[in-house]
């Protein structure tokens, strides 16, 4: 039995009928045509699926929509610049195949609202939930460094 | 070269110029086929065999069928009716579209639900039973060398790729090819030499687990198809649908954009064939997409088992070799036998040995199917290879860099084919590892619980040959251009490799290149893009494309009376009289290369080698046997770097999945072929805190000079050394010799208590 | 997936009401049931939501108090338990990722009854209870008795409302898991120590529930079972290693 939801989706007031067993991200992609949040290991495990939902991180495969009514959701395409954290990603190399680096890039925005000056450490524990088979791994840990200071630039 | 003072002055290659695609991948709107969908598009979802050998006596779908929602359920009866025979593969047609008369392995697709609802097909699925007349099964790829159970009765040969078209019908055997090389006489020389070393590795059935798993969409009319997949073989996707169909080549379309990585899954045939007469079925696009799970039940990599003796004489020189290698093909021959020939020949290693037996065999077993992985079969080779050079050196109490350097093929030195080594930096790469890995100073191997260990593994690769590619590059009124190939960009950064070539060529900036992704209906034909060709082959007919494009420009400026340097819009409207037209150039790029004779012997193996070593240094726990690398250091040779900063990420890239397959994965069976950990749960890839405290990742300077501007691929390269590194190393922390893959911490432990 | 209804009662009563229905099952985080739902493994036909009961709130002051429905974030982040207990902000830096310790609830992890997961280990050494509302009113237990084997509970038709956990003091406590594959699996082992007037070791991973042992003899006699994580004798022994390093850790802990 679908449900109208309703909520806000990278700023604007939208809605959907939503079945109850569908995920944020299939509604998102089959409602919004919006594709940068995937289903990969279907587990939470590898964040490809990473959506931020009243500004924490979650991973949509394992979100039910109807959770998300009234709430505020951000994808990786919201926005209309890219912003310091996408530059540092393209500056640094930090992705190869691209299909792990939106749900990489939200995390590392979330990780740095937290943790403005992360060392190594912090970004290795912070992002362990985020999986990248083409092992981008170093060159990430880089662009998140180059993204913290240029965010205490602006 | 000189250069006219065109749109840069700039240099092209090598230039870590950023991906030409990086504002679509940090936006997440780079497109996927994961992402496609179609008006009317139905999502299959397959049924898949719960028996690892069986004779299919019964497939029941009436409940599936009747599920509201369902719009067909589908078996092999019905793919008959479309395609009469309906086998395919690379190697051998042997692998049905969708299991015919017997299931033979644990996750065989048997029938697909098709809805367009995927909840709704998923549920359906579940509600098919099938009923099993069950066959005993072979899992070891030694035992299935004369094992009664037989996964296929007749072999089908294909004679799609021209090194596979010796293959002879076979009957009653497991033995899918068998390889055999033979230089001098290894047998009488291994009785000569002072001493004498056999040892046995064994490696383990992994998968490559791209984050974006297979799918593949069709669409049809009742006499076109088009195939939006994700894959890196279009033109032979084509071609070997085609081929089912019965349709010309011009009929069939196959459309790839970006790949959530490969790593070697997404080739030949995996759901192509299916979705297309899936399509042509409903009359109606049909996507099917797998889980992560299901990958597992598509392709894997070949585990191995490898014999190998060699005779050294008293100072340490490796006078004979024997290598006899048994690879589990799984039930499915894929493109397994090339694995087995092609890797086989490089099976004794770099090394300068006199007299070698080779004898490599590729083996169906009743587990998923395996093929093209990063390394195509090359770091199971190293994997022992470099095991037993390390045993051979402690024995010999030679040191374990000096002992490969005393044996190293040299340029100009005949490898075990006969082909004389070119363009193969092995040298200079073994002596970048030591230096990088201080080797001369002593490592403190400490006295307490945790000890400290080095070691090191150099390993080389051929390219498989000959394969063609074709690119063509269009030079548009107003100076821009655009390249057409059917490389697929899977993250190794290949659209932007064309477009440096092209742009040196053309004097242009690489950023303002555009390059069409793979549509059969528009770029020209391409082996495929796997083991590493893509730089070298396809960067090579690009570059003649654009050099084509270049001399037809000359031509035109010489015709219309126009100066040599000339800007490019200037042409065209003094040709046409206004911003029309184009130029375009056309290049094709065949390697030469000669076949191997009865002795597995040639002198034109490859058209370039790929070397790889790593050195690591470690910190084994004996309490636990749990392993730290505190020093991952990986160089490769490859030519010129067309662009360095890609080149480094794509050693680093390499290795880093390296380890994954060194420490943490093996695909676990229970002792009815029933695959335990199919997922990321139970299945565990390197992630950041698997890291290396310090990675290093060089190309020593070198020059191919057979390809494009010196260069040749690197996607490999980085796979090659680790896995033996890691083991070298352990033996030197603690003395314990790890011979299995995965070392895990157990393995370790064992051997120390 | 198979389909289901989604209730969210703002009652605990109306809640234990909904969860009668035959196969129902509570929602807190969700990251374990979404697991278990789309793998077929259970399929609910009801599913309760149980975030409008208002059990989010930690409250310290001598013990610590936390709602079932505290994330495992609020949990992390929260500085009255880094002070008074760093060992349970330690070990949720570890625990799973981020993103499933944003939604995940410390009543969901300790209802899973999955022995792998650290956080009943820990709160059962650290002498935590946990209060259950069921229809007959309201009772505590420590949180080792919660567990009857894997994935089991003693649960009776009841749902954890809020977990309460002793001052730490000066005692020494620590966590230690042991995993023996990539840094982010499963753990084959786990143990967790309180040292200081009567010890509380608990060891979790291996076995199939949270055990209590007196010390490193009482580990023979441990029921283990080999996997994936590795054989019964190797985990048997990364036992004995990890309990002394766990009581090392104790031992120096500061405070």
């Amino acid at each position: 039995m679908r449900r109208e939801v309703q909520f806000k989706l990278n700023g604007r007031d939208v809605s959907a009928q939503v079945a109850p067993h569908e995920s944020l991200v299939e509604v998102l992609r089959e409602n919004f045509g919006l594709y940068g949040a995937r289903e990969s290991c279907g587990q939470g495990m590898c964040g490809c699926c990473t959506l931020v939902v009243n500004g924490t991180a979650v991973s949509g495969c394992l979100y039910l929509a109807t959770l998300a009514e009234g709430a505020r959701v951000d994808t990786i395409e919201g926005g209309t610049e890219l912003d310091a954290v996408q530059q540092a990603f393209i500056e640094s190399g930090a992705f190869q195949c691209g299909f792990c680096t939106p749900g990489f890039i939200l995390m590392t925005r979330q990780l740095l609202d937290e943790q403005p000056d992360p060392d190594e450490q912090a970004i290795k524990h912070y992002l362990s939930g985020n999986l990248c088979r083409c092992a981008a791994y170093p060159e990430i840990i880089e662009a998140v460094k180059l993204a913290a200071r240029k965010r205490r630039k602006a | 070269m000189k250069r006219a003072t065109q749109s840069t002055e700039t240099p092209q290659v090598g230039r870590s110029v950023p991906r030409l695609e990086s504002w679509l991948k940090v936006t997440g709107r780079a497109e996927y086929v994961h992402n496609l969908r179609l008006p009317g598009m139905l999502y299959g979802k397959i049924f898949r065999s719960s028996v690892a050998h069986g004779r299919i006596k019964r497939i029941d779908t009436s409940a599936a069928q009747t599920l509201a929602g369902v719009y067909q359920v589908v078996t092999s009866e019905d793919i008959k009716k479309v395609v009469p025979d309906p086998y395919y593969g690379p190697a051998f047609h042997d692998q049905p579209i969708l299991a015919i008369d017997k299931v033979r392995y644990v996750g065989e697709p048997v029938a697909v639900v098709l809805a367009s609802d995927p909840h709704v097909a998923e549920e359906a699925v579940h509600l098919i039973t099938a009923e099993y007349e069950e066959l005993p099964a072979v899992y070891d790829e030694v035992e299935a060398v004369t094992s009664k159970a037989i996964v296929h009765e007749v072999l089908r040969p294909a004679g799609t790729f021209p090194d596979l078209k010796h293959l002879k019908d076979r009957k009653n055997t497991n033995v899918a090819l068998d390889f055999h090389l033979r230089r001098g006489d290894a047998t009488a020389a291994m009785k000569k030499a002072a001493h004498v070393f056999e040892h046995r590795f064994t490696t383990q059935q992994v998968m490559h687990t791209p984050l974006e798993p297979l799918v593949s969409v069709a669409e049809s009319t009742e006499s076109s198809l088009t195939i939006h997949t994700a894959s890196q073989s279009p033109s032979f996707v084509r071609i070997e649908i085609a081929r089912l169909l019965g349709w010309p080549e011009n009929k069939v379309r196959v459309r790839v954009p970006f790949l959530g990585g490969g790593f070697g899954a997404k080739l030949y045939i995996k759901l192509e064939a299916l979705v297309s007469v899936l399509s042509l079925l409903a009359k109606r696009p049909v996507k099917i997409s797998l889980t992560m799970e299901e990958q597992f039940f598509t392709i894997t990599k070949h585990a191995s088992t490898f014999r190998i003796k060699s005779g050294v004489s008293k100072d340490g020189r490796i006078l004979a070799r024997e290598c006899e290698v048994w690879w589990n093909g799984g039930a499915y021959a894929d493109i397994g036998p090339r694995v087995t020939q092609k890797s086989g020949f490089t099976a004794p290693g770099p090394y300068d040995i006199e007299h070698v037996a080779v004898d490599s065999y590729a083996l169906y077993t009743n587990l998923p199917p395996a093929g093209a992985l990063r390394g195509f079969g090359i770091p199971q080779l190293v994997w022992a290879y470099e095991g037993h050079t390390d045993l051979m050196a402690r024995e010999l109490g030679i040191d374990p860099i000096e002992f490969r350097r005393r044996n190293l093929l040299r340029e100009g030195r005949p490898q075990a084919t006969g082909t004389v080594m070119k363009d193969a930096a092995l040298e200079k790469v073994l002596e970048r590892i030591e230096t990088l890995m201080d080797w001369k100073t002593p490592l403190n191997r400490g006295t307490g619980t945790v000890k400290k260990g080095r070691g090191v593994a150099i390993g080389f690769k051929a390219c498989v040959s000959p394969t063609t590619s074709l690119a063509a590059v269009n030079v548009n009124a107003d100076g821009s251009c655009i390249v057409y190939c059917s490389t697929a960009d899977m993250g190794q950064g290949s659209d932007t490799a064309m477009a440096q070539i092209a742009g040196e060529v053309l004097h242009m900036a690489a950023e303002s290149i555009t390059v069409v992704h793979s549509d059969t209906d528009v770029t020209p034909y391409d082996m495929a893009t796997l083991g590493s060709r893509s730089l070298f082959h396809m960067g090579n007919a690009v570059k003649l494309a654009a050099q084509d494009a270049l001399s037809k420009l000359n031509f035109l400026r010489k015709e219309l009376g126009l100066a040599a340097d000339c800007p490019i819009p200037d042409i065209f409207k003094k040709k046409y009289g206004m911003q029309a037209g184009n130029v375009a150039g056309a290049g094709s790029y065949i390697p030469s290369y000669k076949s191997p004779d009865a002795n597995g012997l040639t002198d034109n193996a490859t058209p370039f080698w790929m070397v790889g070593a790593s050195g690591v240094e470690i910190e084994v726990d004996t309490e636990t046997g749990k392993v730290r690398l505190t020093r991952l250091i990986n160089v490769a040779d490859v030519g010129t770097p067309i662009n360095p900063k890609i080149v480094e990420t794509q050693i680093s890239g390499a290795a880093i999945m390296q380890l994954g397959f060194t420490l943490h994965e093996k695909m676990v069976f229970d002792a009815q072929g029933q695959l335990r950990n199919a997922s990321f749960a139970e299945y565990k890839i390197p992630g950041l805190l698997d890291l290396p405290k310090e990675i290093i990742n060089e190309a020593v300077t070198a020059e191919q000079k057979t390809g494009p501007f010196g260069g040749k691929g690197v996607g490999e390269s980085g796979t090659f050394g680790v896995s033996p590194a890691i083991a070298n190393a352990i033996h030197d922390a603690v003395g314990v010799r790890l011979t299995s893959l995965p070392l895990s911490p157990e393995s370790i432990w064992e051997k120390l208590k | 997936m198979s389909p289901f209804e989604l209730v969210a009662p703002s009652s605990i009563a109306e809640a234990l009401a909904l969860l009668e229905e035959e196969g129902a099952r509570p929602l807190s985080g969700g990251t374990a049931l979404m697991l278990m739902m789309k793998a077929g493994v259970l399929r609910p036909p009801r599913l309760v939501s149980l975030r409008k009961l208002g059990l989010e709130k930690i409250e310290a002051g001598g013990s610590l108090r936390i709602g079932a429905m505290t994330t495992l974030s609020a949990l992390e982040r929260s500085p009255e338990v880094r002070k008074g207990w760093p060992v349970i902000t330690r070990t949720l830096r570890t625990l799973s990722n981020v993103r499933v310790r944003n939604v995940a609830t410390v009543g969901g992890a300790l209802a899973h009854a999955d022995p792998h997961m650290d956080l009943p280990p820990l709160l059962s050494a650290l002498g935590a209870r946990v209060t259950l509302a069921g229809k007959g009113g309201e009772r505590a237990i420590p949180v080792e008795d919660l567990y009857a084997g894997y994935l089991e509970t003693t649960l009776r038709n009841e749902l954890i409302t809020r977990v309460e956990v002793p001052a730490l003091g000066k005692r020494g406590a620590a966590y230690l898991k042991c995993t023996t594959r990539s840094a982010d699996d499963w753990p084959a082992v786990g143990v967790a120590v309180v040292l200081g007037g009567e010890d509380r070791i608990f060891v979790s991973a291996a076995t199939d529930r949270p055990t209590r042992i007196a010390g490193e003899a009482a580990i023979a006699g441990l029921k283990i079972e080999g996997d994936l994580h590795g054989s019964a004798e190797y985990k048997k022994h990364l036992v004995k290693v990890y309990l002394r390093r766990a009581i090392d850790e104790a031992r120096n802990a500061v405070y």
